[in-house]
């Protein structure tokens, strides 16, 4: 990307070696243009907290996204040779851009492939990949304003379902309810408002294979204030037993309180009083409930974490031991494999390391902390 | 941002109120630009609509069709008559190149959906439910850089909400913020919360964050 004449008037910087032009979470609406040396950009890959570096060509810009999404800096920019770049506002690179459309198309698509990248990731993690059906959604969103008596938005999504899946699973029921909707029969089927939970059951029930998952029978409603309380308290589960797991008894506040004080004081880096809390948790007699007993094994984990980030390898060794030898079923015991792995390649025990990083690739291949594993384990292998 | 009239000639469309724009999951190829009017953005989650945004002249809808055909995330209904210019994917680059403007907008709309990806998916990668729900907090908090975070903050948001972005099931959230309000950490309100000291919150994902794969 070239920045041509247009640079007139534009601010004009020169850093030196081994500067930096900005820091990663800097916040500035600064957008810079190499105009000749060499910077490289580094920031973290979000899945692995591995580094990526990237170097800016000549003629490129960088800090565009952040400073025009307004965001903190996601790279750190550093000189690695003397370096003059340009400095533009967002006003200046508007004036710039305006003038030069092909920039912004190019830079239009290298952003889509990032959103899409990104997307891909969120969908990933989510377990998003297959699961949703457009077709059988599409036909839904018609239901959903059917039984809702808004007949045009109802129809409107009954024909583009037809539009794209003529021959579908849905096309006889889309078409007869456009039918019912034009002829005015679907207005009897529905009102009044609010419709009797019968009298829509009765009228699904016609439909033998219908397997359209959640309260379809239920009629939706305009939002009210009482809804919106159910949205924030949920509604199921208000009278299950375990909704009260945190209330109503000392003993488990005491412990909650505890660790949420620790994992306070962990980040604050005050690990011998996280320390300290978290072992009072592990020395409690008697657990009341599932919610206790998930904050007890969290404990012994996280006082093999502290120790851990204290350098006190043999005794994170021994609580993370612990945790396995009592809870063998938990959670946490991939991660514990992991952090052992961890502690072994920091003493130089590789064969113990490699040891422990194959025990979590067996157990977790395909989540993130099996690939970090994968590739730890390559590294210590090619050293 | 006012586009040639010439354009309305061309790509122009009008809907009368209720009517639908598009819907949500059909595919999408086209994407709008509002000349007037407002149209209301809406997604039917736990078979309830509910509302995303309203926009109005010169914002920009159904964008994420320029970059592939998938089906819409939500749905468009025009509240009021509306006049929208219509864009199709195989015009687009002629359509910029005529309309500077619109390609600037469009390069601040991505950059911003790109960081609120990103954002989600960092929540997303943490290893546990009570430090995502935290998380949630914080990024709601980071959207607006007013905020004292030195004092009790207020984040307007719902349970529900809270769960779609840290992608867990609602009963979970509930258990979880249960725990907090009960902690004096926040307080609860159908919607919104209350965080009694997010930098506290802050600090603890960002620890976890760096010591995630240590």
């Amino acid at each position: 990307m070239s920045n041509g004449s247009s640079s007139q008037g534009i601010n004009t910087r020169t850093y030196k070696s081994g500067s930096i032009v900005y820091f990663e979470n800097d916040k500035s609406e600064c957008i810079y243009i190499l105009k000749s040396g060499r910077i490289i950009l580094t920031s973290q890959k979000l899945e692995t907290g591995e580094e990526v570096k990237e170097e800016v060509r000549p003629g490129e810009f960088f800090g565009v996204k952040s400073a025009l999404g307004r965001y903190p800096r996601e790279e750190t920019a550093q000189v690695l040779k003397d370096s003059v770049v340009l400095v533009l506002t967002l006003a200046d690179f508007e004036r710039l851009i305006l003038k030069n459309v092909n920039i912004v198309l190019k830079m239009l698509r290298i952003f889509s492939n990032q959103l899409r990248r990104i997307g891909r990731a969120v969908r990933e993690v989510l377990g998003e990949t297959s699961t949703i059906n457009p077709e059988e959604e599409l036909f839904k969103i018609g239901e959903y304003y059917y039984r809702a008596g808004r007949f045009n938005q109802a129809r409107y999504a009954y024909n583009k379902y037809l539009d794209y899946y003529p021959n579908a699973k849905y096309s006889d029921l889309a078409t007869k309810r456009i039918r019912e909707i034009d002829s005015g029969q679907a207005e009897s089927n529905i009102a009044p408002q609010p419709v009797m939970r019968k009298e829509v059951v009765s009228h699904t029930e016609e439909l033998k294979d219908f397997t359209l998952d959640d309260d379809i029978n239920t009629v939706p409603k305009k939002e009210s204030v009482a809804q919106e309380m159910d949205d924030f308290f949920g509604t199921e589960d208000a009278n299950n037993p375990d909704f009260d797991i945190f209330s109503e008894d000392e003993k488990s506040e005491d412990i909650s309180s505890m660790f949420y004080s620790a994992m306070s004081m962990y980040s604050q880096s005050e690990y011998e009083g996280a320390l300290k809390l978290y072992k009072q948790i592990v020395n409690q007699k008697s657990l009341k409930n599932d919610a206790e007993n998930i904050l007890f094994q969290k404990a012994h984990f996280e006082i093999g974490r502290t120790y851990f980030k204290m350098g006190q390898y043999n005794d994170a060794i021994e609580a993370f031991s612990l945790l396995m030898k009592k809870f063998p079923q938990s959670a946490l015991n991939v991660n514990a494999l992991y952090h052992l792995a961890m502690i072994y390649e920091v003493k130089k025990q590789f064969d113990k390391s490699k040891a422990y990083y194959q025990k979590v690739i067996s157990l977790a291949a395909k989540e993130e902390i099996g690939k970090q594993a994968q590739r730890r384990l390559k590294n210590i292998e090619s050293h | 941002m006012l586009l040639d009239d010439k354009l309305f000639d061309k790509f122009g469309v009008e809907y009368e109120p209720n009517d639908i724009i598009f819907c949500e999951f059909e595919p999408g190829n086209d994407f709008y630009f509002i000349q007037s009017g407002r149209v209301e953005i809406v997604k039917i989650i736990n078979n309830r609509e509910k509302t995303l945004d309203i926009l109005g002249a010169g914002d920009v809808f159904g964008e994420m069709a320029i970059l592939e055909e998938e089906p819409r995330s939500a749905s468009a209904i025009a509240i009021e008559h509306v006049k929208l210019l219509r864009f199709r994917r195989e015009n687009f680059d002629a359509l910029l190149q005529g309309n500077p403007q619109l390609a600037y907008k469009l390069l601040v709309i991505f950059s911003k959906r790109i960081y609120d990806a990103k954002r989600r998916l960092m929540i997303l990668l943490l290893d546990d439910p009570q430090l995502k729900i935290m998380d949630v907090m914080n990024m709601l908090a980071e959207q607006d850089p007013h905020l004292d975070v030195q004092e009790p903050v207020t984040l307007r948001v719902t349970m529900q909400e809270i769960a779609n972005w840290a992608g867990m099931q609602i009963n979970d959230v509930q258990k979880l913020l249960a725990h907090l309000n009960k902690l004096g950490k926040i307080e609860l309100f159908n919607d919104r919360v209350i965080v009694r000291n997010i930098r506290d919150f802050q600090r603890m994902v960002n620890s976890r964050r760096k010591s995630m794969y240590a």
